[in-house]
Formats: structure tokens, sequence, C-alpha cells
């Protein structure tokens, strides 16, 4: 990986300056490579957790379904929806710190918490109404499984949040303003999303 | 001041010899081959001979429990005589431990918290179990529900508390992530963020006596064995490096020569 060796903010056309940094053509990945490594083993990790659920579904199919016809697809779709419009702001903070735009990253490193923070809301009213209407965790093996991934899934969601506050102090301290730690803080961030479209269609789409 | 004389060459007693005598890094290699043998010992004592990993099923009936610890009997008492006589072995796998972040330019109390942590879940992870288990296959003959009793004390203390490791992984992961002397790569200490989660899987243990979540789950022990493994693996090879890289000054760690050639290819240049 080739760096800026010592490179302090370069002056633009516009007169702003860019996070500084890695050169991202000349990297093999944004952010650090190390946080890649992260995702490779969490894929692992949540791939030996699918492959479960698949084999216990395939092994019990009809409780499975039946189960899975209490979950209210309208509520996962819009979970999804929340995440990938987060995703799609941190993407925007990331470019606006390559440009020098701190204010517009600063805005959008926000919305994106936002739009986490709706995930969190909505998921928990959705786990209360499900207990409310007797579903909870020991009930069957599909809400066992429903509510294992979920859980496990807003965990990583809540560490996410960590990553986002390193993020916004990456942002707003103008000594520190590395575009690496901001592209890796969004690497985490889009790999929550990425697993949530996962857990989203194995738990309520697929039939 | 002595004349250190170079590594004799031929015999592997001689320069095992010479390094007792001479090598600086000589406790730190105690402690490594420690965890080594330590970590071999154990998977031998707890998987082949006292054979209680992987687990056996929470659903069992008292009278098959009891026959459990029948079968068992010589197992659990010879393995788990041997596990107490090493068992002192963590005092000095969990130093060099610490040693890894007593060289990081983070505080020390991040080593202090992760000494603490570690020799307290010495217990759970380890000796509580050995001592329900051999006192129940002490006496075979007891009556079963008492030995239902101590079957699930042993496993849950075992299984059910890997949550008691879940600090000791987040506090290494913080000190690798914020130290500046390179002593780990920055992969390490998000994997400790991996292993730190795995330990959270573990929890559903305590509710459910059968199926992926039970404490001989697919999930609840399988997957979480298998990253344990990894994570096991990793962090000898990482410590070896650190030792073989190890400078005894107070600064950034310098490369392994082997690094050293990578880089220069990788960016074309020789330095």
């Amino acid at each position: 990986m080739t760096t800026v060796a010592g490179a302090g903010p370069r002056e633009t056309g516009t007169g702003r300056q860019p996070a500084t940094g890695t050169i991202p053509h000349e990297r093999p990945v944004p952010g650090q490579p190390d946080m890649w490594i992260f995702v490779l083993f969490e894929a692992f990790v949540f791939t030996s957790y699918f492959t479960v659920y698949v084999i216990r579904r395939t092994q019990n199919a009809d409780l499975f379904l039946q189960s899975q016809g209490q979950l209210d697809l309208r509520v996962g779709i819009f979970n999804t929806l929340v995440l990938l419009v987060s995703s799609w702001c941190i993407a925007r903070c990331v470019q606006a710190a390559r440009d020098g735009e701190f204010a517009a990253a600063l805005n959008n490193i926000y919305l994106t918490m936002l739009f986490g923070l709706v995930f969190l809301v909505s998921k928990v009213l959705e786990w209360t109404a499900k207990i409310e209407h007797g579903f909870s965790f020991t009930s069957d093996e599909f809400f066992s499984f429903y509510y294992f991934l979920t859980a496990i899934h807003f965990l990583h969601l809540l560490i996410g949040f960590v990553f986002l506050g390193v993020a916004v102090h990456q942002i707003r301290t103008p000594a520190r303003r590395s575009q690496e730690l901001i592209e890796t803080c969004a690497t985490y961030w889009h790999t929550i999303d990425f697993l949530w479209v996962l857990i989203f269609a194995l738990l309520y789409v697929m039939r | 001041m002595e004349t250190v004389p170079p590594v004799p060459s031929g015999s592997r007693l001689r320069k095992i010899a010479w390094h007792w005598r001479y090598d600086e890094k000589r406790e730190l290699w105690i402690g490594w081959w420690t965890l080594v043998v330590f970590y071999n010992l154990y998977g031998l004592l707890f998987f082949v001979i006292a054979r209680t990993q992987p687990p056996p099923e929470p659903s069992l009936p008292p009278s098959e429990i009891a026959q459990w610890f029948a079968d068992h009997h010589y197992g659990l008492l010879y393995g788990y005589a041997l596990v107490f006589i090493v068992g002192g072995a963590t005092a000095i796998m969990n130093a060099t431990l610490a040693y890894t972040m007593r060289r990081m330019s983070v505080s020390r109390a991040f080593a202090y918290s992760y000494l603490l942590i570690y020799a307290l879940a010495t217990l759970p992870g380890m000796l509580i179990m050995g001592v329900v288990c051999t006192v129940g296959a002490m006496r075979p003959d007891r009556d079963p529900e008492l030995l239902s009793w101590l079957y699930d004390f042993a496993f849950l203390s075992f299984e059910g508390t890997m949550g008691v490791f879940l600090i000791g992984s987040l506090v290494w992961m913080l000190a690798v992530l914020l130290d500046e002397n390179r002593v780990f790569p920055k992969w390490f200490g998000y994997l400790n963020l991996c292993n730190a989660l795995t330990e959270v899987v573990v929890a559903p243990a305590w509710i459910f006596k059968r199926g992926v979540f039970a404490w001989d789950g697919e999930i609840a022990w399988w997957i979480n064995m298998a990253v344990f493994v990894t994570y096991t693996a990793v962090f000898l090879t990482l410590i070896r490096n650190l030792i073989l890289r190890e400078d005894f000054g107070t600064g950034p760690l310098p490369d392994l020569e082997s690094d050293r050639a990578i880089d220069a290819i990788t960016l074309g240049t020789a330095r």
C-alpha cells in the first residue's frame, strides 16, 4: 500500500483541503485493509449461522413457514430501506470528505446516525409487538433464530455507532481528518447493512 | 562483561543450550512456549482424555448422566488431575499476553485489567469444571439426581460463562487499535472484536437444553470453537513475531527482515 508520505492537507482548486492519508486510486481497497479482514471473517461467521439456519429450516420446513407468516414483510422492507439509505448517506460522507467538503460530510454522517437510530427503534418496536403476541425467543425454533440473528445484528449496529463516532471525531478535528479512517468506519457500516440484507432475505422473504 | 559466543552450528541441543544461556529474549520464549504447550495440552486433556469437549448433550436424563460419569470415570479423574498440575501455567501465559500490551504505546491499565480478568476467568474457564467433574467421577454410585446437578453445574460453569472473556477481548482490541508501536497489525484488533462477539453468542446456552443454541449446539459451541481456534492460532503466531521483532526499546517495533523484503518487492524499492 502506498501512502502519501508526510502529506498534509493538499490544496485544491476550490481552496478546500481533502482529508489526509492514502490516495484512493492507489489503494487496493477503501479504508484500512485490516478492516476488510474483519469483514471477511465476519462474513465467514455469519455464513456459518445462515448455513445452520437453512439446514434447520429444511428439516422443519412446515414449522418455519408457519412461524415466518407471523412476521410483517412490510416492517422488514422498511428496515431494509432505512439501512440502505443510511449506507447511501455514509457513502456520500466519504465522497464529501474526499472533496474536502467537511460540513457536508458531517451532515451526511449525522443522517447516517439518524437512519441507524430509526432502524434500532423500529427493531425494538417489532420485537415488543412480537413478544406481546406471544412469540418469544423460546416459542419455537424459527423465532429462536429470528431473535438471535436480529439481536446479533442489532449488537453489530450498536458497535457501528462507535465507528460513526470515530468518523465524526476525525471530521470535526481539522488536525486529524484521516481519509483512511473515515473510509474504514464507512466500510464497517456498509458491512452491517450488507449483513442485514441477507438476514432480511432469510427471515422475511425466503419461502 | 562476558563475551557472547556465536550461535553454535550443528546439534539442536547445543543451540538450545546457547539460547538458554545467552539469548536476551529467553524469558519471552519461555512464555511463548508455555502458551503453545499449554494450549496443546488443554486440547489433549479436554478433548481426548477427559472427553468433556465437545460437550455432551444438556438434555440427558439423570440415569444417562450417571452412565456418562461411569463411562468417563478414569478419563475425568486422570485428565483433570493433569489439568490441575498444569493449570498454574496460566499465570505465565497471562503474563506473556499482558507483556504484549506493556510493549504498546497505550496505558499500562490495559495490561493490568487484562491480567485481572484472565486470572479470574481461569476459575470458570477451567478449574470449576475440573473440580465438579472429578467430584462426580469420584463416586459414580451417587444418586443420579445429584450427579445430574453436578453435570449441569460443570458444563454451565464452563460453556455458559464465556462472557467473562468478552471484556478481555475488548481490552486487547482497544489496546491494539490505539497502539502506535505497531506491536500487532490492526486487523488483529478487529479479530478481537469478532472473538468478543462470539462470546455473546454463548449466552442462550443458559436457556436451551437442546438445539443449536444449547451448550453443545452448532451455534453456541461448534462455530464459536472454530472462531476461538483460529483466534488462538493467530495470536500465537503474532506473539512469536513480536518476540522476533522485540528490541526492548519503547518506540515502534522494527519489522522482520522477511517483511522488509516483501515490502521492497511490493513497493519496488530496496531499503
